[in-house]
């Protein structure tokens, strides 16, 4: 009597990488289709996010007008990483920006719901929310990029480009760990939006050389919380010729291994909270 | 008796810090393992047979929501065993969750800017239903409500009785073999109330579906449920027939008599001691009645009742 019966499992495909892709793409297209009929609110959220780039740039300008080069690096080597880390930043804007949401909705208990589907939680939770704004950003990023790239002079060669890419998708794995560990804390502690606005603001540190800090903050922004891998580190191996740093070289394996820790991290917060309230 | 779902011995404890008042209070909560230990299900046993409708009842806290967190998978116990379709639903949620549908607390787990087709397509390839199952399912959809006027309409812009159906017909449409509802049916008009519960006793029919329903509508449980189990402050009290515990409230009302002052006087009656008409001649004698109401008995009051009264199943 006590015996409970199986369901015959059918010979059913596993839950792949080819189906969370499409799934993301399904997902994707609808919420595209349901964001272009509200056009306002589009337009709006996109001149806001060029405002905010254009400003940070203007100040970025007014800085370097008068201080012509920071320990050895001159006007185009900084707008060549200013460029770098604003694409690096561009995955975590568009593909991850549903982090900031997490807080309100593990406190309200709506963050029950990911958990009734037969798929990955975190995915199903991330691939709800696509950021536009992180689109104007990058075509911002690119041509920062290309103009510091040209006037540098940096040659284009087939092992640049893929160089480029590979530090570039380094560079972001970095920033999403950073932002996944800190959306994370709010499954243990109250105040997690403040963690979650001081790592962000910390992102504003990747657009500066990390040998301009010192002591202390160098090994913090190394170490500790890796704003420097988001464009520093893996900017020298576009920029250097020869003596490029053991730390560049280290940074993809460092990003896939931070980011699996974040993904762990967050896992862990959905495992261990107790969902109280109905 | 095919089982659905087993409980055994199921016990649930949460560990909450002792907060202390104050902001050296707040401090010392910092450092402090000073964990208070409280059991929001205790030693729960439970069988329920595949296409049962199982009416769960019990007061707010009383453990409803955490023994249906249980069952799929988002919480594990602290001791006790669960099978869920012979799956252990904590260590296997994934799976788990393909066999089974859940409605949560009125909250819509649609996508709230697609139109409801969207997001039953999402849904299908999410379950991987094949197409022709799936055709099968919307034609049943169509048989037992009329879905048109909210298939191409977003979530977002439903009514609070629309977006429930569509959170039920969302629930069933991979056709699971059990399915929880956390009350369907609250804040919906009566109308409302009767297209959902005629809506699942068909699906409950045409699909065998096991339904476990949470419920502090009575109505709900008179409509779609034979047996109830009832919980209270985490123990399981009464597991039997409906006709049984009618047989509790069914003997019970509340009489409400507005008395001279306008203040209200409450009195639960006990229709198998006393009668009504005599309570309120006797009130009548010694002050003047203005207005006078009989309720029937609410389901916390029945358990209550229940309750007081041990475990008579």
């Amino acid at each position: 009597m006590s015996e409970c019966t199986t369901i015959n499992e059918s010979k059913r495909p596993r839950r792949g990488l080819r189906f969370y892709a499409s799934i993301y793409r399904k997902i994707l297209v609808q919420d595209l289709k349901s964001k272009m009929s509200y056009r306002a609110d589009f337009v709006i959220s996109t001149i806001g996010m060029i405002m905010t780039n254009l400003s940070g740039f203007v100040t970025f300008l007014i800085l370097f007008k008068n201080f012509p080069s920071i320990n050895g690096w001159d006007y185009h080597h900084m707008l060549f990483l200013y460029g770098f880390s604003l694409i690096a930043l561009t995955p975590v804007q568009c593909f991850f920006d549903n982090n900031w949401n997490l807080r309100f909705q593990v406190q309200s208990g709506d963050f029950i719901k990911y958990c009734f589907r037969p798929i990955n939680v975190f995915f199903y939770f991330m691939s709800e929310v696509f950021d536009v704004k992180g689109l104007g950003q990058l075509a911002f990023g690119i041509g920062t990029l290309v103009y510091a790239w040209v006037n540098i002079g940096i040659p284009v060669t087939p092992w640049v480009i893929v160089k480029l890419v590979l530090f570039l998708l380094t560079a972001s794995l970095f920033m999403i760990a950073i932002m996944n560990a800190a959306a994370a804390t709010c499954f243990w502690i109250i105040g997690s939006g403040y963690v979650m606005v001081i790592m962000f603001r910390f992102k504003d540190f990747a657009k500066y050389p990390s040998n301009i800090f010192h002591g202390v903050f160098r090994i913090l922004f190394t170490f500790v919380i890796p704003i420097a891998f988001v464009a520093y580190y893996p900017s020298l191996a576009i920029l250097e010729s020869d003596n490029i740093p053991v730390l560049t070289w280290c940074a993809p394996a460092l990003g896939l291994l931070f980011f699996y820790l974040s993904y762990k991290f967050w896992m862990l917060g959905v495992k261990k909270y107790d969902f109280t309230g109905s | 008796m095919e089982n659905a779902i087993v409980m055994k011995n199921v016990c649930k404890e949460f560990k909450i810090l002792n907060r202390h008042e104050g902001l050296k209070g707040s401090i010392r909560d910092l450092f402090s393992r000073d964990y208070k230990t409280i059991e929001a299900v205790k030693d729960v046993s439970l069988e329920i047979a595949r296409g049962e409708i199982i009416g769960y009842l019990g007061p707010n806290g009383a453990g409803k929501s955490t023994t249906i967190k249980m069952m799929t998978g988002v919480l594990e116990p602290t001791s006790g065993e669960i099978l869920v379709n012979g799956l252990v639903p904590y260590k296997e949620r994934k799976k788990n969750s393909e066999h089974i549908g859940v409605v949560f607390g009125q909250r819509s787990q649609l996508w709230w800017s697609l139109p409801l087709i969207e997001s039953f397509k999402l849904l299908r390839d999410i379950y991987m239903v094949p197409q022709k199952d799936y055709e099968e399912m919307l034609e049943l959809y169509r048989s037992l409500v009329d879905i048109e006027p909210i298939l191409h309409k977003p979530v977002r812009q439903m009514s609070l009785g629309q977006r429930t159906l569509s959170d039920i017909l969302a629930a069933f449409l991979h056709n699971p073999p059990i399915v929880f509802l956390d009350e369907p049916t609250i804040g919906l008009d009566v109308s409302m109330k009767d297209k959902i519960r005629s809506l699942i006793a068909g699906l409950n029919e045409q699909k065998n579906t096991t339904v476990i329903l949470t419920t502090h509508d009575m109505g709900d449980v008179d409509a779609l449920c034979k047996r109830i189990v009832i919980i209270d402050e985490g123990k399981k009290i009464y597991d039997n027939d409906i006709e049984h515990l009618k047989s509790y409230f069914g003997s019970y009302r509340t009489l409400r008599m507005r008395l001279a002052d306008d203040t209200w006087e409450e009195r639960l009656i006990d229709e198998s001691r006393e009668d009504v008409m005599d309570v309120i001649m006797k009130k009548q004698k010694e002050q003047k009645i203005k207005d006078i109401q009989l309720q029937e008995i609410s389901t916390e009051e029945v358990i209550k009742k229940i309750y007081e009264g041990g475990n008579r199943s």
